[in-house]
């Protein structure tokens, strides 16, 4: 824990510094002490757009997590279909799917369904990918193991595939975290009145310096509930993995 | 890759392309849920004359802020690799910078530097920057010790453990490094200019959404996809080149 906030908080005291010490035009960089009092004076709004970006955002990141497993466990019992489909997959991801936000807002509409969409498209990619890798890099000999003493597929699965690729998925699923978030503030975008990525864009349009850092300040936030929640997540689940 | 992967994969490609353009005929879908493929080609041919400049523009700012960022990376990553007190320090902070996803600072690259092709640049270059600059660090660091203590013997100073060990040893990370970031450069194109621009496939496909225009918006991103190909099927091209023994 303290761990994870000692760069943070050694960024805010670099930050604060510069600003003092090269009197920098708060144009470019405003003091910290001036954002953090300008997010406390209008917390409830800051609180709101935190509370809507997250829930957008980890909904699209929580499909997109289970959708990547499932397709991966799909492919490895059905290798014809992965030749096919995966493919597929990799050219969808050179494809700067973030224009399809557009296209998805025009689906759903202004909705959470639409961001929490576009998030799910970022994420589920690389914990498919990941989870294969994971999977493909199974010995051999120990599914042939499992195997003689008579294990069915679905116990080879459960017992043996799953549990050997979880440390790759959650490396995956930690690089998701930030590529749905940018899916979800994207999408807001398209015109959405609640939201970081809302924010963001009243604040640019307004010149408003010291909003649009406070709404920097709230993505990295919601990035960061994210992360940790992965992290968490990662220490019960691969709780082995300590012993590396 | 063996033939009967690569066929099975084209077959795929065709199937669902084919699938595509039946059910949109087929259960006659409107244009909103989904034009065919044969009308985005035919709206793509037919506004060239518009679409042309933009990609170019795109093209030239995804470029050029991508060569920036991957000789800055580079260089970055091996200053560091030289000073490991100075990276104990910095590398934590860079990587909680790098947790904030680029659509939340895009605006301010647009306050500072104006709606021209700067703010772009800037952008992609800081992005790619980011993502050379921690994969090649990776694989400077993570080099055998047995190999550094072999040259150290022999004499071999920082700089000359750099060159002849290090760099080589560094080189399938740094080439991942550059590959994925072909594809993050695009997309931190599109997403700058979707902010405000006066031209470029992300202004483009803007302006479609707000117009409605929908078989523009897919016609736009059929050539920023083309782009984008085509860019990662030469950098990845030149990877297999120079990373021959991968």
């Amino acid at each position: 824990m303290l761990r994870a906030a000692l760069p943070i908080l050694l960024l805010f005291a670099l930050w604060e510094a510069a600003v003092v010490g090269l009197a920098i035009d708060p144009f470019y960089l405003p003091s910290i002490r001036v954002v953090a009092a300008a997010m406390q004076a209008q917390s409830g709004f800051y609180l709101d757009a935190y509370l809507v970006t997250l829930a957008e955002a980890a909904l699209g990141f929580a499909m997109g997590g289970l959708v990547g497993v499932a397709s991966a466990l799909l492919f490895t019992r059905l290798p014809m279909v992965k030749d096919m489909v995966l493919p597929i997959f990799i050219v969808s991801q050179t494809v700067p799917v973030i224009a399809f936000g557009a296209i998805v807002v025009l689906w759903f509409g202004n909705t959470l369904m639409a961001k929490a969409a576009i998030a799910f498209y970022l994420t589920f990619f690389p914990v498919t990918i990941n989870t294969l890798a994971g999977i493909a890099a199974v010995d051999a000999r120990q599914v042939a193991l499992l195997r003689s003493f008579g294990a069915g597929q679905g116990a080879v699965m459960r017992k043996l595939l799953l549990p050997a690729a979880l440390p790759r998925i959650f490396t995956a699923l930690r690089l998701s975290a930030s590529l749905a978030l940018a899916g979800a503030i994207v999408g807001e975008w398209f015109g959405a009145t609640r939201g970081v990525g809302a924010m963001l864009l009243a604040a640019m349009f307004n010149e408003q310096i010291v909003s649009l850092w406070a709404s920097i300040l709230v993505a990295a936030a919601v990035g960061g509930t994210l992360f940790a929640a992965v992290a968490l997540a990662e220490r019960a689940m691969v709780f082995w993995r300590e012993e590396l | 890759m063996n033939r009967a992967v690569i066929l099975r994969g084209i077959l795929g490609a065709v199937l669902l392309i084919g699938a595509w353009e039946f059910s949109v005929r087929f259960f006659a879908l409107p244009q909103w849920i989904l034009p065919p493929p044969s009308g985005i080609l035919a709206t793509a041919w037919s506004g060239r004359a518009a679409l042309l400049p933009a990609a170019a523009m795109t093209a030239y700012e995804a470029l050029s802020g991508y060569a920036i960022g991957a000789v800055l990376g580079v260089g970055l990553a091996m200053l560091l690799a030289l000073a490991a007190p100075l990276r104990a320090v910095l590398l934590p902070m860079v990587v909680a910078v790098n947790s904030i996803p680029v659509a939340a600072y895009a605006p301010l690259a647009l306050l500072w530097f104006g709606t021209g092709a700067l703010s772009k640049i800037i952008m992609v270059a800081f992005i790619v920057g980011f993502t050379v600059f921690l994969n090649a660090l990776d694989g400077l660091t993570r080099v055998d010790p047995a190999a550094i203590a072999l040259l150290r013997s022999f004499g071999a100073g920082r700089l000359r453990l750099l060159w002849t060990l290090r760099l080589p040893a560094a080189l399938p990370s740094i080439a991942t490094g550059l590959r994925i970031s072909t594809v993050r450069a695009m997309i931190v194109t599109l997403v700058t200019e979707m902010l405000g621009s006066q031209l470029g496939l992300g202004w483009t496909i803007f302006q479609a959404v707000l117009l409605i225009d929908f078989l523009q918006v897919w016609a736009a991103i059929l050539v920023a996809s083309i782009i984008s190909l085509l860019f990662f099927g030469v950098v990845s091209a030149i990877e297999r080149r120079v990373v021959f023994w991968r």
